[in-house]
């Protein structure tokens, strides 16, 4: 149904990707891999498996996968909070043990873990302090971020005391400290509920209309799906797929005529049509490549004395993608 | 060598080590102007956050009631009085100064990695070295801030103890109020040894690892005349242990001068230089390697 996409990094721009080609990578990876090993498994475990990741100025890229996947270890190693075990990460074109590079970038971790005594105002404050920036300066930052993030009424709530929504929101304000070209954000919607998931997606696109470049990782694929220009699915430390959600998606495969009151009667005679695949109920199924046949189907659902309520071309979800990505992979 | 040689010999190694780092600002002040923000910061956080916990606070609001009820003593003469009032409020100083210095101390580094905040901080532009110094000196500005209080109150103590004698017959009271403070200034500065061995353990193991070592440090260094009689009396590898033990683990006895002072003993002044001076070259490299090993742990 759809094409499945297996990338390494020299194909990357073979593949086509609209949104971001053309500009300079911002983030690289080249056989990353990160094995943990410990006295009772000398031969480790392989986190991240030989990773060749590349995501360009102003894209918003999206890494999925199931939990253990590799996500957050391969984010942590691009933060240089671990370190590989081989293969090298840039980012902006310098190793990421360049702490100029930290200067560049925004984190917000997974779960939000900030210092629990502290409210919104005075974590703002030392996080923005990190930088090095004056007391005025931090001052109008806080104001400005708590406002972003829609702080500002409980801006001296003490960490501990946020909802799970408000602590996210705080999290992701920090990240935003040094005014970040990528920002890297683990899990940001992570633990919320609708309402709170909405909010940080708007929120999220709101900083992608501002130009941010977003490396994400995530496994709730409906937020993905809504702000992310390419997606990368990892299993078990690799990238199986890759690309922009129309590529991954492919092409429509067919047509759905959803007709209401169609008589059971003319149901058969409706399948029977060239280019009918079938009937289900209400739903008249045809083959995307028989779209010329699709008016002389529609005035013979409506002479058969069907309602047309909807035409439609439905794409497999990311969903669909995702799950036939990971049953695909050899165990 | 007298007295007057000694302070001359300390004054002039002192005014030596200043005029190197004067002449060498150039070399060093860009690097600590970079670095002095991000460490200063992550003090400040650290000094922060032990304010607001409640354990500490009960301990310092425990010490001082402690403390205070020391007035009580009245039934043993002035002098009786004086000698059981410093030597119970320095012993709470130290005692309860070297709980409190664990308790910071251990959860510096662990506790940041356990609760992952430290994620935050170190995706910022900061050096790991920074950060294993901004806890150190947030502990250490804790640690100087209780053994502080817990001084002032023992000076009033013993003060208000004088003003309370001055008026009965053969009130001989000396509140020896120098040599207390210069106790609690060295019992200060074993807490600052004690606290950099601390960071040095927790940067490579967990909490519970780090608060064993360091009673078992504590220990040790306590007993440290002991060992060393030990290890002239033993052979082969007990002695070789021993002698291990009582070389890399610091001295905190050289730090005690709770006997003398209660005792209104003579203190040797130069005495308490070495140990300070000896204690600060502890300090700077087990910090260093602290940062050493810090900056492999993956965290």
């Amino acid at each position: 149904m759809t094409r499945r996409t297996r990338v390494t990094t020299t194909d990357l721009t073979a593949q086509g990707v609209t949104a971001a080609k053309g500009r300079a990578h911002v983030v690289r990876t080249e056989g990353l891999t990160k094995v943990y090993r410990s006295l009772l498994s000398p031969a480790g475990v392989r986190a991240v498996d030989n990773l060749n990741l590349a995501v360009r100025e102003g894209e918003t890229y999206s890494i999925v996968g199931p939990n253990g996947s590799g996500k957050t270890t391969t984010l942590k190693i691009l933060l240089g909070l671990i370190f590989p075990t081989s293969g090298s990460a840039t980012i902006f074109g310098k190793t990421i043990a360049d702490l100029g590079v930290r200067e560049r970038i925004g984190f917000l971790p997974e779960d939000a873990y900030l210092y629990d005594c502290f409210s919104g105002e005075e974590l703002l404050d030392f996080y923005a302090g990190l930088f090095g920036y004056s007391k005025a300066k931090r001052r109008q930052l806080t104001d400005e971020l708590l406002e972003l993030v829609g702080m500002q009424e409980n801006r001296r709530v003490p960490f501990r005391e946020c909802s799970k929504g408000m602590r996210q929101r705080l999290a992701l304000a920090q990240a935003l400290v040094n005014d970040p070209e990528l920002l890297i954000l683990d899990e940001p919607t992570s633990g919320l509920d609708p309402a709170g998931r909405h909010q940080m997606t708007l929120l999220i696109q709101e900083l992608k209309r501002r130009g941010k470049t977003i490396l994400l990782c995530s496994h709730f694929l409906a937020e993905v799906e809504e702000v992310c220009d390419r997606v990368g699915i990892m299993y078990r430390g690799k990238i199986v797929a890759e690309g922009a959600l129309s590529e991954l998606a492919g092409e429509p495969t067919e047509i759905v005529i959803e007709a209401r009151g169609l008589p059971e009667t003319a149901a058969e005679q409706i399948a029977a049509l060239p280019g009918v695949l079938g009937v289900d109920g209400e739903l008249v199924r045809m083959g995307h490549a028989e779209e010329g046949r699709l008016w002389s189907v529609l005035e013979r659902v409506h002479q058969a004395g069907g309602r047309i309520v909807e035409v439609r071309r439905p794409r497999p979800s990311l969903q669909d993608v995702f799950v036939r990505a990971i049953r695909e992979e050899p165990r | 060598m007298t007295p007057l040689a000694s302070r001359v010999i300390v004054l002039v190694g002192v005014a030596l080590v200043a005029a190197i780092v004067v002449i060498t600002r150039r070399a060093w002040l860009p690097a600590v102007g970079h670095t002095f923000p991000s460490v200063w910061r992550i003090a400040c956080i650290t000094v922060a956050e032990a304010r607001r916990r409640r354990v500490i606070q009960a301990v310092i609001i425990l010490v001082v009631l402690l403390l205070s009820s020391m007035t009580f003593f009245t039934y043993l003469s002035p002098m009786e009085q004086a000698r059981m009032i410093i030597s119970s409020g320095l012993a709470a100083i130290t005692v309860f100064g070297i709980l409190l210095a664990i308790f910071v101390a251990a959860f510096l580094i662990p506790a940041e990695i356990e609760n992952r905040t430290i994620y935050a901080i170190l995706s910022k532009p900061v050096k790991r070295f920074e950060f294993v110094l901004g806890k150190y000196l947030g502990a250490m500005i804790v640690l100087g801030a209780i053994v502080a209080v817990m001084t002032v109150v023992l000076v009033g103590v013993l003060a208000l103890q004088d003003r309370l004698v001055q008026d009965l017959p053969d009130s001989r009271f000396d509140p020896n109020l120098g040599p207390v403070i210069l106790a609690a200034v060295l019992s200060y500065f074993a807490l600052a040894v004690l606290t950099a061995l601390i960071v040095l353990i927790s940067t490579v193991g967990s909490t519970t690892m780090t608060v064993i070592s360091a009673f078992i440090i504590w220990a040790i260094g306590s007993l440290q005349s002991t060992i060393h009689d030990l290890a002239e009396n033993a052979a082969g590898v007990s002695r070789l242990v021993l002698l291990v033990l009582y070389n890399v683990v610091p001295k905190l006895e050289n730090f005690d001068i709770r006997h003398e002072v209660s005792n209104f003993m003579s203190i040797s002044v130069v005495a308490a230089w070495e140990a300070i001076l000896h204690g600060l070259g502890y300090i700077v490299v087990v910090l260093i390697l602290a940062a050493i090993f810090f900056n492999d742990r993956q965290v």
